[in-house]
């Protein structure tokens, strides 16, 4: 770890200020994800501000949505009535991911912006561009049964890790920002997060010093219907080979409506808008899943060690939509 | 002499729990010395080639730095002590030559972690790299035959594998392991004069304490070695590792005491790992069930420096009944970091491949997989044609099989399901082979009527204090709150390795000989005392019970300890025991047995398989204490579960990747079901104390139960592991 400079913001414009204000400042709040790879030198910010006094521990319940705090614990969110009631996908997915440690530190807006676990990305030894811009990938040809097989560009290849983003992208999630100049924004999570493709180091549309201030989940009367599915090698603490996030509407056996996000194959939280409409009025069972899936999954590229995963996600769409309308989930 | 029964065999807590619970036990990675500095060990990032620069000037002038340590100012050590278990590994920065990815090339001392770690990351060094040798198909680099276990011929196996009436020729791979007990390694090294003090995490404080001897030339009477408590080990503390010497090198140069902590990632390269193995195995069989010719065939990967040995095949000639059975084992030199033994070292991979292939040839003869083992049990020991001294092998399985409900399985593929899953059961043999080293202890017994021993062993969490309780308070009549056993100091008489599942009966023997000397002693002095009720008495006559000394039948006729050696003026008596290996001309020395029977749930369509339940019968000999016996089965089965389904130390042409406990995938807690642990057998008759050792038993068979249980489940075999659920997926 490099030493670095600590201080604690008095007001979201006051850390927005001094982020923008430093060449490599970050901000810090849970620290789950930023302590751990400054502990390798993977991040070696040089003034950490923390903004975990900031008031953004609230979580609001309105008509049709639920606006949680950047602030807000990862289980707080996870464990609110709401949210179980209106919103279990949401809960599932946190749930399903890193332990109830991690869970209690990890923060709401810190999930929107958790890094990649791709080894070379956490290796200072080795040629990254996601860490090091023009580095090249080491991924490329090394051990990549972990990596993405959606998204990817010939400079990176890394999966998006998160559990709870595979949600928000399934509930149409907003984030809201401030930015030092004081302006807000609303940002659909679906832009938030960028594709690779040449700038593998960009990982969100966010501005230098722009501060996440909330998450807003929308509770649309899909979202009660819904159903987070993770596959992985053992049973807990690991990230997903491959996961969905579905959510259906059926009459009788007939789809009205379906809503498909899925993670762990791809470079950012992955929705399948196509697959979601080729499900409209369709028959709800295996062949209109797996057609759905074959949809998600046409633009798939293996590399040597994780072709069995474009197979894996596909069974796992399968499946998550098997269960949630057997109501198995 | 007799003594007062029911403390041994007790399900008695750990007498450490509470320390360890509370967080007041000390682990080596605990200990603060006064002014003591940070150690930060700097690793190759090559796999092969040399050094061709080392550039400290930046890291010297970092803030904090007391002092760098490289090759070029490292004095020439010599070679560490070979002991009966092989040569030490080599010691450290002895030239510019990287062997291997991960070696140690440099040592950064500082003020502060933080600042030894900062400019360690400062040390630039530059290589001239040369092609590693990576493969063990490389011919050239295949080690001679194993020096001191050599390969077993028995009968003409390959004649017999030719005209067998089945035959069954298969590959099996088993994958690279690394140990990964939750405490880092960690060492604390202090000079005063020429006297050097550690603190270090060790299965092995005697070792330690002759390699720093040897290592910078000073009488080993002035190394102690303080190893109270060790944060989980499997073996990667039973050899003296190389950082070991740099520590203490480091508090030399720096002139204070130094702390030097591995971190995750250095573990998996600094401290050995269980190695691959490649291994065929040919099994020829009559139809009726009898196995006529087995060869077993194993290759695994050595480090291009330093040795270990590692037989794999070897155990198959004392696994069953069959006349004709040849192994061979065979190590190969590659650019990898030293090897060592891991949790049942050896027997554990053997067994994967030799467990899977009964099973299969099961499946070709039509026979019940469990019923071909009863078959071909080898009711004396095959080799020798000697009776085992112990051996209750079949009652395992036919215990097993009914806690288990063995008689519920349809033998065809894919017929038990439960909805969506399919249901698989699978068995394996266990076993593994008599190990015992020489071993030292001190019992003393107190004028305030307490009792301690002592020994240089080490407890890595097996239940070795508290069973040396258990022991010591029955032969001596004392409550177990009354004895006091201390452990892990290399001041304390000389104990081997806790390793080789040997140390419970090795110390266990070694202290039944110590307070049997004490009762002795104690006898003379009251047969020749007039004023004793107990005069004229022999060892014969009297029991050890109530803290003293009681005439067999009289309870009347009785004396304290603390009443005997007031009246002599004594204020402690001490006396040593030592054990050897027993030999037996006439018996086969027995190690333990056991059967594993392993129910599992695997999605066909996903590929994940879930050990949804587990029965494992053991035969230990006599059980000191079935509670923690049953917390060393569990452990096993733990690894042995991780070892199936997900352990594989991934190594990309050359460098290990998956270095930390994120990515290197044990079990966690979900993937453990209920365990059930039963005991049969009783003592075995060549030790005193008849223990038999059970900490690696019940990692073998695991890997092979659960494979057949995943190929009765699926119809799927799998012959490499991990049974990860790319290689299970339909």
């Amino acid at each position: 770890m490099k030493a670095f400079e600590y201080q604690r913001a008095a007001s979201p414009a006051d850390s927005t200020a001094a982020v923008a204000s430093y060449c490599n400042a970050m901000f810090f709040a849970g620290g789950t994800t930023l302590v751990d790879l400054m502990k390798i030198d993977v991040l070696t910010p040089d003034t950490l501000v923390d903004i975990n006094s900031l008031a953004l521990h609230e979580i609001e319940v309105t008509d049709d949505a639920i606006i949680a705090g950047a602030n807000v614990s990862n289980s707080q969110l996870a464990w609110h009535p709401i949210v179980r009631e209106r919103i279990p996908v949401l809960t599932q997915s946190i749930l399903s991911g890193a332990t109830t440690q991690i869970r209690n530190m990890a923060t709401v807006a810190g999930n929107m912006l958790q890094r990649t676990r791709c080894t070379y990305f956490r290796d200072v030894h080795s040629a990254c561009n996601r860490r090091v811009p023009h580095s090249g990938c080491d991924a490329l040809g090394g051990f990549n049964r972990g990596a993405a097989v959606l998204g990817v560009s010939e400079h990176c290849i890394a999966t998006h890790p998160s559990d709870m983003c595979v949600a928000a992208a399934l509930l149409d999630a907003e984030v809201r920002t401030v930015r030092p100049d004081g302006s807000h924004r609303i940002i659909p999570l679906n832009e938030f997060h960028l594709l690779p493709i040449n700038t593998p180091h960009l990982e969100t549309v966010l501005d230098r010093g722009e501060l996440i201030t909330h998450v807003v989940f929308r509770t649309t009367p899909i979202a009660r219907r819904s159903y987070y599915l993770k596959v992985r090698d053992r049973a807990s603490y690991e990230f997903a080979l491959a996961s969905a996030a579905v959510a259906i509407q059926v009459d009788g056996d007939r789809i009205l409506d379906a809503r498909l996000a899925i993670g762990g194959v791809a470079t950012k939280p992955w929705r399948c808008v196509d697959a979601e409409r080729s499900l409209v009025g369709k028959a709800a069972g295996e062949k209109s899943f797996r057609e759905a899936a074959e949809i998600s999954l046409s633009d798939a590229v293996a590399q040597q060690h994780n072709a069995f995963k474009i197979e894996l996600a596909k069974r796992t769409i399968v499946r998550a939509f098997a269960k949630i309308t057997e109501g198995t989930a | 002499m007799r003594a007062a029964a029911g403390i041994l065999g007790a399900p008695m807590s750990r007498v450490e729990g509470r320390l360890k619970l509370t967080g007041s036990a000390a682990y080596p990675i605990d200990v603060v010395v006064s002014g003591q500095a940070y150690a930060v060990l700097v690793q190759s990032t090559v796999v092969c080639g040399r050094i061709s620069a080392i550039n400290t000037d930046m890291a010297a002038r970092a803030p904090g730095v007391v002092t760098i340590v490289t090759h070029a100012n490292t004095p020439a050590f010599p070679l560490g002590p070979t002991t009966p278990l092989g040569p030490s590994p080599l010691p450290p920065l002895q030239g510019a030559e990287v062997f291997h990815f991960g070696q140690h090339v440099a040592m950064v001392i500082a003020e502060t972690l933080e600042q030894a770690q900062a400019a360690a990351s400062s040390v630039a060094i530059t290589y001239e790299t040369a092609e590693p040798t990576l493969s063990l198909d490389e011919p050239s680099r295949a080690t001679e035959l194993h020096p001191w276990l050599p390969d077993q011929t028995r009968g003409d196996a390959a004649t017999a594998f030719a005209n067998a009436e089945v035959r069954l020729d298969e590959r099996y791979i088993t994958a690279d392991n690394t140990h990964n007990p939750i405490g880092l390694f960690a060492i604390v090294a202090e000079w005063q004069g020429d006297t050097l003090i550690v603190h270090d995490t060790t299965q092995w404080p005697h070792g330690v304490r002759e390699t720093l001897a040897g290592a910078f030339g000073i009488d080993p009477a002035n190394v102690h070695v303080h190893t109270p408590y060790v944060g989980g080990a499997f073996g990667a503390g039973l050899r003296v590792w190389p950082h070991v010497i740099l520590a203490a090198l480091g508090a030399k140069l720096a002139r204070r005491p130094v702390k030097l902590v591995l971190t995750r990632a250095q573990m998996f390269t600094s401290l050995g790992h269980r190695p691959m193995s490649v291994q065929r195995l040919r099994l020829g069989a009559a139809r009726d069930g009898r196995l006529t010719a087995i060869e077993h065939e194993a290759k695994s990967p050595l480090s291009m420096a330093g040795e270990f040995f590692n037989p794999v095949a070897a155990g198959a000639a004392e696994a069953y009944n069959c006349a004709h059975v040849t192994t061979r084992d065979r190590q190969v030199r590659v650019n990898v970091s030293l090897p060592t033994w891991m949790r049942a070292p050896g027997h554990a991979e053997a067994s994967f491949a030799l467990e899977s292939a009964v099973d299969e040839m099961a499946y070709r003869l039509g026979i019940d997989p469990l019923e071909l083992r009863l078959r071909n049990h080898a009711a004396v020991h095959p080799h020798s044609g000697h009776p085992w001294s112990s051996n209750a092998l079949l009652e395992c399985y036919t215990v097993g099989a009914e806690r288990f409900g063995w008689h519920a399985r349809t033998p065809a593929l894919r017929s038990m399901r439960d909805g969506r899953l399919l249901v698989g059961y699978g068995t394996a043999r266990a076993a593994l082979s008599a190990y015992q080293a020489p071993c030292t202890a001190l019992a003393t017994v107190r004028r305030d009527g307490s009792a301690s021993i002592r020994s240089g062993a080490t407890d890595i969490g097996a239940g070795t204090y508290t069973v040396i309780t258990q022991l010591a308070a029955e032969l001596l009549g004392l409550p177990p709150t009354r004895v006091h056993v201390g452990l892990g100091d290399s001041d304390m008489p000389k104990a081997p390795q806790q390793g080789g599942s040997g140390l419970t009966a090795a110390l266990g023997n070694a202290v039944h000989g110590a307070c049997l000397d004490v009762t002795r002693t104690m006898v003379d002095l009251v047969s020749r005392d007039e004023g004793s009720p107990l005069y004229g008495c022999t060892l014969q006559t009297v029991e050890t019970t109530n803290g003293g000394l009681q005439r067999l039948g009289k309870p009347a006729e009785y004396e304290s300890f603390a009443e005997i050696l007031d009246r002599h003026g004594l204020d402690e008596l001490t006396r040593e025991g030592a054990s050897k290996p027993p030999s037996s001309a006439a018996m086969a020395h027995a190690g333990s047995f056991g059967a594993q029977f392993i129910e599992v749930r695997v999605d066909p369509d996903l590929g994940t398989v879930r050990v949804h339940r587990v029965v494992s019968v053991v035969d230990g000999g006599r059980i000191l204490n079935e509670k923690v016996a049953r917390s060393q089965i569990v452990g096993g089965i733990v690894g042995g579960i991780g070892m199936a389904l997900f352990e594989e130390t991934v190594s990309v042409n050359g460098r290990p990747i998956n270095t930390s406990l994120g990515d290197y995938v044990i079990p966690a807690n979900a993937d453990i079901p209920d365990i059930d642990v039963t005991f049969v057998g009783g003592p075995d008759p060549m030790t005193e104390v008849g223990a038999k050792g059970i900490g690696e038993l019940a990692l073998t068979g695991v890997a092979a139960a659960v494979a057949n249980a995943v190929f009765h489940a699926t119809g799927k075999r799998i012959r490499t592991l991990p049974l990860s659920l790319d290689k299970v997926m339909d």
